[in-house]
């Protein structure tokens, strides 16, 4: 496989070339640019799959293509110089995630086909043009071998959300979720750029692997007991990486700022499938593994991860039982599945939270994928309580939805058990060593229930009972644009799982983790970023309940009788010919739950109620003090000026007097200075 | 080596040949004397500056006055009363410059006035004047290379006979000359008197030797003298009084030649004489100063009474008259920054400021002669919306007076950047600081101009102008110089270096 990498930047500008076609001749393509976007995608898809392959032969990639800015400053660390590069980084992580992303691109733009073409939408060039350039700078995101490119189109997909959310711009709140969007991820970005900044001039480098990585740079200042900025080694490793987490955290829709992904859902809805199953929000949990070896480093950063994973997992889930928009839905249950990887990573899980990205993505694109068919199917209604019994009416979809269903909420065979049960099991494994863990632990296993039966809750509203409104029974037919990506997608949300048997081949001892063999580096693999690199940086201790074998059935019993139960529970409450809303039961309780715990609203009075009059207050400041030092500069220069040209009074005997006037003043001080006298 | 060996006085071709152009003027003048044919005199008169500027390129790029390898060496004439060496090309090469933009704007500009051949004449004499300042060598060939570049100047500025204004400005700098004149006399003959020598080197030899410390009041107030003059050349402080009202009063081609060539003539004979004459450390042990001292206080002055000055005025002519004088002061920083060790550095970034500053200011003033052709009128609010009407040369004039206040990338931003940095190396924090401050203020004065004639309203709807040859040439030429001085910067870098490491 010698050489094949050459081409591996490729994978990223074929869609960037496909997003510049399309924005210059898009309007005089057939299809309104789709061709030129599921060409390219399909085309980085299948050097992706090469990639992979190559990397399943032995090898992996490291190169740096273009260095763009040198500089000769010394870091805190003693070394000389930093540079700031382009290049490619394919390890076994690398490969995986570019297979999902551009599989996931690939499979909605043909999706697209008849979600927006189909349905005689305008300004499809403009939507092409922004999924080519989303799909490039995610994947160049994903292949980026340093910390500076990785932010680079880490806010370039950032941008990417911002227009495809606003897509629809002559409406109210399309416009308003983008801006949303964009200035929430923004906040959290603006901690990840200081964090850039810091280990760059920390530690003199910003790549993420190799000798002069700023990974094993930390270790080495770890290790040797330096101090930098006055802090010692591990706090500051904790400080900055809690400022890249900040980013992370925005990007990943954690708790306090996932505000803003239920409004992003005022995209299409394709849009929605590619940010939360492969592009924006993955990002941030993406970073998170990129650069785990740095984050193994310090334990308080790992619990913070965790914990706040764990929390995110639960708050999410809960808040996801009482909506009625099957977007909004499937929106909070991205928020809590992102936790989920957040807590698997933050204990130290990192080829389970890998794997639940993998497997979520699969499922997440199949649901909201299904989620555009139900829509397609009722003309455009997205409220489940006017939807019903479209069960018999569209087979396709329905089966699709449900395997994308029971993955998510955990059910067994299905993918999205096997990953959720590992990322449990080894919060479970620390948790009983560490309280803290043991709190984030406790969180993600409930919210296991309220996945269930939010899941439930969901499908049984939508394909279950009877038609609830006119459309629902006559439901408006899908093509197979819809329905090939569908079938793509469920089947794989159905076998994904087969990856990582991990809990099969503790109890039966058999070798069927795939998958941590994959990013252990037993194909290839870049030195240091191994899972068992990570393991060794890792200070968390583990125990069992009785034996390993136990603690697996024990962890695997629990999460599965909770899940059973939340869908149980949906069951008893909506799979009938007419169910009824029960929110009210819930009482107080329901209104808060209702009313997203008003996180919206004490972020908008953080807005409005805090940073505007601090803003007027600095605006006033600038306007009277700042201009007026200023003014008055101009004023005085003016005025200064006024006097000066005065000088010249037109009268040459005053010229021949202030020139002799001259000469004898400078006579005076040179003389005095050099002691002629 | 050359097939054929020039003769020795040939080094002072370049000012050989203009002094041979204004004589051919002469000649057609007095064959015959009433003629106005403008294409024969302003023909002679090109091709006579061109002559002499390809003169002094080929000179300055075959090695004359070249020190090094492949040089001629530096050329000593008439006992040394002159030298040609690399600065003595350099400025030069800016003064045939300056005298071919002029000579070629003057055709359209002087059209239908009488003295065609005594303009012309007068021009190319004063150009000698100036070329030979760059290469005279002794305190007293400067002294009448001075008065040659002078006298001529003084009729210039008052060659248009019946208007008051001119004829006002030509008498206040003759007046103002002439006690400047008597000034740099007396203070050649203190001099004189303290080391017995007039020739720069020699002049050198008696500091050094210590034969001159008994007259160190007498010498120090020689050197002070000789600044007064250099100063009245230059228009620095406190000898600019004439400036602003000659700049004004003269028809606007003379304002240009005098703002840049004399200007660029002054600044030779101070880098000459200074670095030549007065060794800076032996100079110091007699008079017990640092003469730097002087022109950094000179230069302080000389910039900010120029751009303060500048800043009000409402006659656009004025205002390019005292950023002139500000421009002087720039310059002025190549010697306060002379020092010890690595003064070449600081001077040679003058000498390049002088060079960017002969096309910048004296297109800005061809801009103004053409303003004055089509008799829009003198203030900027006659200005006002030019842009629509004449766009090339008003995108012209955008590209001088943004390359005056220092707007990256032209070549003015280049050269006081080059000063700035140098005068930082050389420790003038205040000079450098002052540069700055200035340099923001008189981007306040140029931008006016560009907002006058490219986003005002004109007052009067305007017939359309004219679009005279001669004067569009001249300043699109010079534009195009203004802006690709900068790549071309690297030659001219080592030119101006090597000229100024000639003589320090």
């Amino acid at each position: 496989m010698e050489g094949v990498f050459d081409y591996a930047p490729a994978i990223a500008l074929f869609p960037l070339v496909a997003f510049v076609v399309v924005l210059a001749f898009g309007t005089y393509l057939p299809k309104k640019g789709a061709l030129p976007g599921i060409i390219a995608t399909g085309g980085s898809l299948l050097l992706s799959l090469v990639m992979a392959a190559a990397v399943a032969s032995g090898e992996a990639y490291h190169e740096t293509l273009y260095e763009w800015a040198a500089g000769d400053a010394t870091s805190a660390t003693g070394v000389e110089g930093v540079s700031f590069t382009f290049g490619l980084l394919i390890d076994p992580l690398a490969a995986l995630m570019l297979v999902i992303v551009s599989l996931v691109a690939f499979l909605v733009h043909v999706f697209s086909l008849g979600y927006m073409n189909a349905e005689g939408e305008t300004g499809l060039p403009r939507y092409y043009a922004g999924l080519g350039l989303f799909t490039f700078s995610m994947l160049a995101f994903v292949v980026a071998d340093n910390l500076l490119m990785a932010f680079i189109f880490f806010e370039l997909v950032g941008l990417c959300s911002f227009l495809l959310i606003g897509f629809w711009f002559r409406t109210k709140s399309a416009p308003s979720a983008a801006k949303k969007a964009f200035l929430v991820t923004r906040f959290g970005d603006y901690f990840f750029l200081i964090g850039v900044v810091a280990i760059a001039a920390t530690f003199g480098t910003v790549a993420f692997a190799g000798d002069d990585s700023f990974v094993t740079a930390a270790e080495t200042a770890i290790d040797g007991g330096d101090q930098l900025f006055g802090f010692d080694a591990q706090t500051w490793v904790t400080i900055t990486g809690l400022l890249v987490l900040g980013g992370v955290i925005g990007k990943s829709a954690q708790f306090p700022l996932h505000t803003w992904l239920p409004d992003a859902m005022e995209g299409p809805t394709t849009v929605s499938a590619l940010i939360h199953a492969a592009t924006m929000v993955a990002a941030g949990v993406y970073l998170v593994a990129r650069m785990f070896g740095y984050y193994a480093l310090s334990p308080t950063t790992l619990a913070i991860i965790a914990f706040v994973g764990g929390f995110t997992a639960l708050f999410a889930a809960t808040m996801g039982v009482v909506k009625d928009d099957i977007k909004q839905v499937l929106a909070y249950s991205t928020i809590s599945q992102y936790g989920y990887m957040m807590l698997g990573l933050g204990v130290g899980g990192y080829v389970a939270g890998v794997f639940h990205l993998m497997n979520h993505a699969f499922f997440k694109a199949l649901l909201f994928l299904g989620a555009g068919a139900v829509i397609v199917i009722m003309h455009h209604e997205q409220d489940m309580w006017k939807m019903g019994g479209l069960k018999d009416k569209a087979p396709v979809t329905y089966y699709t939805f449900l395997a994308g269903a029971l993955a998510l909420a955990g059910i067994i065979p299905f993918s999205g058990f096997w990953s959720k049960d590992e990322i449990l099991y080894d919060a479970l494994i620390v948790g009983l060593e560490e309280p803290v863990i043991m709190a984030a632990y406790a969180m993600g296993l409930l919210a296991v229930f309220f996945t269930g039966f939010y899941t439930f809750r969901m499908v049984f509203l939508t394909f279950h009972g009877e038609p609830r409104s006119e459309v629902a029974e006559d439901p408006h037919p899908v093509g197979w644009s819809i329905k090939a990506p569908l079938l793509v997608l469920g089947v794989l949300a159905v076998v994904a799982g087969i990856a990582n048997l991990a809990p099969v081949a503790k109890l039966a001892g058999v070798d069927i983790t795939f998958l941590e063999h994959w990013l252990d580096g037993e194909y290839g693999a870049i030195e240091g970023l191994t899972y068992t690199a990570y393991g060794e940086l890792l200070a968390y201790e583990t125990s069992y309940i009785g034996s390993e074998q136990v603690t697996v059935l024990v962890a695997a019993g629990l999460s599965l009788l909770l899940a059973f139960s939340g869908a149980g529970l949906a069951w008893l409450l909506y799979n009938k010919p007419e169910p009824v809303a029960h929110t009210e039961r819930l009482g107080s309780a329901g209104k808060v739950i209702e009313d997203n715990y008003y996180q919206d609203e004490y972020q908008v009075w953080l807005a409005e109620g805090l940073t505007l009059p601090l803003a007027r207050a600095a605006d006033r400041f600038d306007q009277t003090v700042i201009d007026g030092i200023v003014d008055g500069t101009s004023t005085a220069s003016l005025f200064g000026s006024d006097r000066i040209r005065r000088l010249q009074t037109g009268i040459v005997t005053n010229y021949a007097a202030l020139i002799v006037t001259g000469v004898i003043v400078l006579l005076l001080v040179l003389g005095f200075l050099g002691g002629w006298f | 080596m050359e097939p054929i060996q020039l003769p020795e006085w040939t080094a002072l071709g370049p000012a050989l040949l203009l002094a041979a152009t204004a004589i051919a003027l002469f000649v057609v003048d007095s064959i015959s004397p009433r003629s106005t044919n403008r294409n024969v005199l302003a023909g002679i008169a090109t091709t006579g500056s061109l002559a002499a500027l390809g003169v002094a390129v080929w000179f300055s790029m075959a090695g004359v006055g070249a020190t090094g390898v492949d040089g001629f060496g530096v050329i000593e004439l008439f006992d040394g009363q002159f030298v040609v060496d690399q600065l003595a090309l350099y400025f030069m090469i800016i003064v045939a410059v300056v005298t071919a933009l002029v000579v070629v704007a003057s055709y359209d500009y002087m059209a239908g006035h009488t003295y065609q051949a005594e303009y012309y004449s007068l021009v190319l004499l004063a150009a000698t004047g100036m070329a030979t300042m760059a290469a005279a060598n002794s305190l007293v060939t400067i002294f009448i290379a001075l008065e040659l570049a002078s006298l001529p100047s003084y009729a210039l500025v008052s060659i248009l006979k019946d208007n008051r204004g001119s004829v006002e400005a030509g008498l206040k700098y003759f007046l103002v000359g002439a006690l400047s004149s008597a000034i740099f006399l007396y203070g050649i003959s203190l001099v004189y008197g303290a080391t017995g020598y007039l020739q720069l080197g020699n002049i050198a030899s008696v500091i050094e030797a210590g034969d001159a410390a008994a007259y160190d009041g007498l010498l120090g107030l020689g050197i002070l003298f000789l600044i007064g003059g250099i100063a009245f050349k230059t228009a620095s402080v406190p000898f600019h009084f004439w400036a602003p009202e000659a700049y004004e009063g003269a028809p606007a081609p003379i304002s240009a030649f005098l703002s840049s060539a004399s200007k660029a003539a002054g600044f030779v004979i101070a880098f000459r004489v200074f670095t030549e004459a007065f060794p800076l450390e032996a100079t110091a042990g007699v008079i017990g100063i640092d003469w730097t001292v002087a022109f950094v206080a000179l230069a302080i002055v000389t910039m900010t009474v120029g751009n303060f000055a500048a800043a009000t005025q409402d006659n656009v002519k004025r205002m390019l008259a005292y950023s002139s004088i500000g421009h002087a002061g720039y310059a002025l920083i190549g010697l306060a920054g002379l020092s010890a060790d690595g003064g070449e550095l600081v001077m040679g970034a003058a000498m390049m400021h002088l060079l960017v500053y002969g096309f910048m200011n004296t297109g800005a003033f061809l801009f103004v002669a053409l303003a004055e052709h089509w008799g829009v009128g003198r203030t900027f609010e006659d200005y006002n919306g030019l842009g629509r009407r004449a766009p090339v040369a008003c995108f012209a004039l955008a590209i001088f007076m943004f390359s005056l206040a220092g707007i990256p990338p032209l070549g003015g931003f280049w050269s006081k950047y080059f000063l700035f940095s140098s005068a930082l190396e050389a420790g003038l924090l205040v000079v450098a600081a002052a540069l700055v401050i200035n340099s923001a203020l008189s981007l306040y004065y140029y931008s006016r101009l560009v907002k006058a004639v490219w986003i005002e309203d004109p007052v009067l709807e305007r017939d359309a102008l004219t679009q005279p040859t001669g004067l569009y040439a001249a300043i699109v030429v010079a534009a195009v110089m203004t802006v690709v001085l900068l790549p071309g910067f690297g030659p001219v870098v080592d030119t101006a270096l090597e000229a100024a490491a000639a003589i320090v």
